[in-house]
């Protein structure tokens, strides 16, 4: 990706059961390929089509984007702190890359 | 005070004539005194409006319009308004 | 009976005039001479003292409603934050709209009863209108940055009401340490001036750079940009060198959290410990236009925007930044654009004539430095659907390759502006 910038907050700790915010932002021109460049050539089509969130391997949150997606796309969302472990963030995008990130949480 | 009374009338006439359709002569003047001041008397280093002939203030903003006299923000302002409305806002000012 | 005045007013005075004007509710008139009608403005800023004076030219009798003796303007505070002035510089009186027949009243209207047309004060009285105009500004949306109340703004200034806040801000940026950290959280839109956090950290860090050069100044943005930002950015590299540092949203520029304890301001993504925080919070209308909920359960105030009469609750007109004013940006400069608009269009209203036909300019400066200035400008006028919108092929923002002598020019015309417009207001 262009900046290669994504960026998440998931809580260190939390009780369990809580219900704990998460935060994922990636930074992405998120081209919708209608725009064109000065010369008139068409800037084609370059987004991020799908989110997914894992907790220890288990799909917690996903998400299907299409070209009304502004730029540098940035999700938040609510789960329940259930154990300790893992939480795995990937985003997809048009060119087959798929960026990732990972936050451990400790559940007391 | 006969003075003042046929002046204040004349302002009104002025604002009733304007009404229909075409942009009252004062509220359009009544915008340049944010920078120029009120009644374009300035107090400080914008310049003065207040005492101008009516046709310099006229020439000079049309120049203005059309980029044949550099400025800061005039050039930009000047583009805003009517060959109609820069004489209104020209005799609003030479008439005061 | 003696105009009152906000220096030589005493409170059996503010009783009289009140007991005067709730009688001309009852069809007793006070002894105002061929006035078409009595008009209340509360607030004495930009849009209210406006509206006060240009209604008294136009032979309007006028009480103007303001809890403060003084107003201390936003439009150059931040040239107090940058050592430039003194607070003294961008405070006023009311004096001058005394002298122009403006019945100054010092106090705080606390309900609006637009069955009555009346306001009622805290002082206990109430004052009749024929059409009201409020001027109020903006409020904070307290907690919406967790944390961040009103016992926060005594640590972590918002300066964004001129004033004891200023003087605040200032005083921490003095007692500050070389090599400290000085962050300004902006909000996001819409906001009161919206090329003002900008226009602070220039000053702030034309402070710095001549008395704690080794200091930084930490932009920390809801936004990913904002008003002059070209211009801004190229001065701050030509004046600051790299002192301002600008963290857009999708950099994880905005703030979530405060802890004033430990001067900790937390973004989404991080965690800065700072010496000086200047959080600049979200913002609404005035709560005062919830007491007759003319914000409709918004944030700002739905108007007619020919006459700026609420389109909630007929008589009552509201100007500046509590309105939504069309493409017109929340600034002094549009507040007082719009009084002279609004005070013309009750004058005609009062006497029974069609409000004239608006136009607006707007032009907002700000200094990079002292010797800095940059502007962005616009004409506005209502278009086919009774928006105001800006005049196509007009205004626009200072060229990007002006010489240092255009960039001289702007900042004495900036100072020229302040000078004119105050005197538009107050003189």
């Amino acid at each position: 990706m262009a900046d290669g910038i994504t960026r998440v907050a998931v809580p260190e700790t939390a009780a369990k059961g809580e219900i704990i915010e998460i935060k994922a932002l990636a930074s992405h021109p998120m081209d919708n390929g209608f725009m064109f460049r000065d010369n008139g050539t068409r800037i084609p089509r370059w987004i991020i089509h799908r989110f997914e969130v894992d907790y220890n391997d288990e799909l917690i949150f996903a998400a299907d984007w299409h070209v009304a997606i502004s730029a540098n796309p940035y999700i938040s969302f609510h789960t329940i702190a259930t154990e300790s472990g893992t939480i795995n963030f990937r985003w997809f995008d048009d060119n087959g890359d798929i960026y990732t990130e990972s936050a451990k949480i400790t559940v007391v | 005070m006969r003075a003042l009374l046929i002046s204040i009338f004349g302002m009104c006439m002025l604002a009733t004539a304007a009404a229909a359709d075409e942009t009252a002569p004062a509220n359009l003047a009544n915008a340049c005194a944010g920078c120029h001041g009120t009644d374009g008397k300035s107090p400080g280093q914008i310049p003065m409006i207040a005492g101008m002939a009516a046709a310099d203030l006229a020439a000079e903003l049309r120049q203005f319009k059309n980029d044949q006299k550099a400025a800061t923000v005039m050039n930009r302002i000047a583009k805003g308004y009517t060959e109609a409305e820069i004489d209104a806002i020209a005799n609003y000012f030479g008439g005061m | 009976m003696a105009r009152t005045s906000s220096s030589g007013s005493s409170r059996r005075d503010v009783l009289k005039l009140a007991g005067l004007a709730t009688a001309a509710g009852f069809g007793v008139r006070p002894a105002f001479s061929q006035s078409p009608g009595h008009v209340v403005v509360v607030g004495g800023g930009f849009g209210g003292a406006t509206a006060a004076k240009y209604l008294r030219r136009a032979g309007v009798d006028v009480t103007l409603i303001e809890t403060n003796a003084t107003f201390a303007t936003c439009p150059f505070s931040n040239t107090v934050l940058g050592g430039i002035n003194e607070i003294d510089a961008i405070t006023h009186g009311y004096d001058g709209l005394a002298a122009h027949g403006v019945q100054v009243v010092p106090d705080t209207v606390t309900g609006i009863n637009a069955a009555n047309k009346s306001v009622s004060l805290q002082g206990g009285t109430a004052v009749s209108y024929d059409r009201l105009i409020l001027s109020p500004g903006i409020d904070f949306k307290w907690g919406e940055i967790e944390g961040y109340d009103e016992a926060a703004a005594e640590v972590m200034p918002h300066a964004w009401k001129a004033g004891a806040q200023t003087e605040l801000l200032r005083r921490q940026l003095i007692a500050m340490d070389d090599g400290g950290v000085v962050a300004i959280a902006a909000p996001g839109n819409p906001f009161r001036c919206p090329p003002g956090p900008y226009e602070r950290a220039s000053l702030i860090a034309h402070y710095l750079k001549t008395h704690k050069p080794a200091s930084k100044v930490l932009i920390l943005d809801s936004k990913d940009s904002f008003s002059k930002q070209g211009l801004f950015q190229a001065g701050w590299a030509e004046l600051y060198g790299d002192m301002i540092e600008w963290v857009p949203f999708s950099s994880g520029g905005n703030v979530a959290r405060v802890d004033p304890a430990t001067m900790t301001v937390y973004t989404d993504f991080d965690t800065h410990v700072v010496n000086v925080a200047n959080i600049i919070p979200a913002q609404r209308s005035n709560r005062l236009v919830d007491t007759a909920d003319l914000a409709n359960g918004g944030d700002w105030c739905p108007i007619n925007q020919l006459t700026f009469e609420s389109t909630v609750q007929p008589g009552i007109h509201i100007l500046g930044d509590a309105s939504i004013a069309g493409a017109m940006p929340k600034s002094g400069f549009s507040a007082n654009a719009q009084a002279k608009v609004c005070a013309a269009a009750i004058a005609a209203l009062l006497r029974g004539d069609e409000p004239p036909s608006p136009s607006f300019i707007n032009t907002c400066y700000s200094l990079v430095g002292p010797d800095y200035g940059i502007s962005v400008a616009a004409v506005y006028r209502l278009n086919a659907e009774g928006a105001i919108a800006g005049v196509e092929g007009a205004g626009g923002v200072s060229p990007g390759d002006a010489n240092a002598e255009f960039r001289k020019m702007e900042a004495e015309y900036a100072r020229g502006w302040y000078a004119s417009i105050t005197s538009d207001m107050f003189g």
